[in-house]
């Protein structure tokens, strides 16, 4: 993949800044793990038009973005907090998973994390069901 | 990427892994994912400590999406093990040195 446009880096940027704020989540301690993250976001976001999650891989990308799952934010925060990517995260550097079910992968490799800011973000968390059904359906 | 590990692509990964004798351990990773950031000094020395008994690979699915797909990549870094070619176990997201090498141990002593 080639660098971004600064045009769709200042877009990701900025989205991070606001939905740190909006959803109670901090960025990574580590400036480095957040930068590739937003490179990978703002590349996809020339490449596809929307800012596809990179820490995944997708069979076929044009088809993925047709959903909305995997958009930055992605379901799994807007719904569970969660962000596998570390973008959206405690400001120790975890990521929320509490409110993930048991057998989500991210309580398997994080354990329990609570989440500091209960009062803030998971505004799709009345779609938990959906979202679960999605989850075991499509795996992508 | 480090020394101690091999790039591989769709086109060696049959003489790299599964051609291969004994234990090999596939990173499925990618230049701009997080997580795959973070584990990445830890491949790397556990290439170099393990040496011969486990030959560590890495595949970049941005390029190499033949082998991501048919291993039925999502979420990465994806860390699949294999012996003689043949996958036996797999995990997913990031864990610490010690965590990778239980589970390396563990697998590896059937």
């Amino acid at each position: 993949m080639g660098k971004p446009s600064e045009k769709s880096l200042e877009r990701v940027e900025r989205m991070v800044t606001n939905f740190c704020e909006k959803s109670g989540t901090f960025r990574h301690p580590d400036p480095k793990i957040t930068e590739g993250v937003v490179l990978g976001l703002a590349a996809n976001l020339d490449e596809l038009g929307r800012p596809l999650c990179p820490c995944r891989f997708y069979p076929d990308k044009k088809e993925e973005v047709k959903h909305r799952t995997w958009i930055c934010p992605c379901d799994d925060m807007n719904v569970y907090k969660y962000c596998h990517c570390l973008l959206f995260c405690t400001p120790e550097g975890l990521p929320v998973t509490e409110h993930l079910p048991a057998d989500h992968e991210g309580r398997g490799t994080w354990g329990e994390v609570k989440d500091p800011t209960p009062e803030k973000g998971r505004a799709l968390k009345h779609k938990a069901e959906e979202r679960e059904a999605e989850r075991i359906a499509r795996k992508s | 990427m480090g020394d101690a590990t091999v790039a591989v692509s769709d086109s060696t990964w049959t003489d790299e892994v599964e051609n291969h004798k004994g234990f090999a351990l596939a990173d499925f990773w990618a230049e701009w994912c997080g997580p795959c950031r973070m584990i990445a000094p830890t491949l790397d020395e556990l290439a170099r400590e393990y040496g011969a008994a486990l030959k560590v690979v890495k595949v970049d699915v941005q390029e190499n999406t033949e082998i991501a797909g048919k291993f039925g990549i999502s979420s990465i870094p994806c860390l699949i093990l294999f012996k003689d070619g043949q996958e036996i176990d797999r995990v997913v997201g990031v864990k610490n040195k010690s965590q990778f090498k239980a589970w390396i141990d563990g697998k590896m002593a059937g």
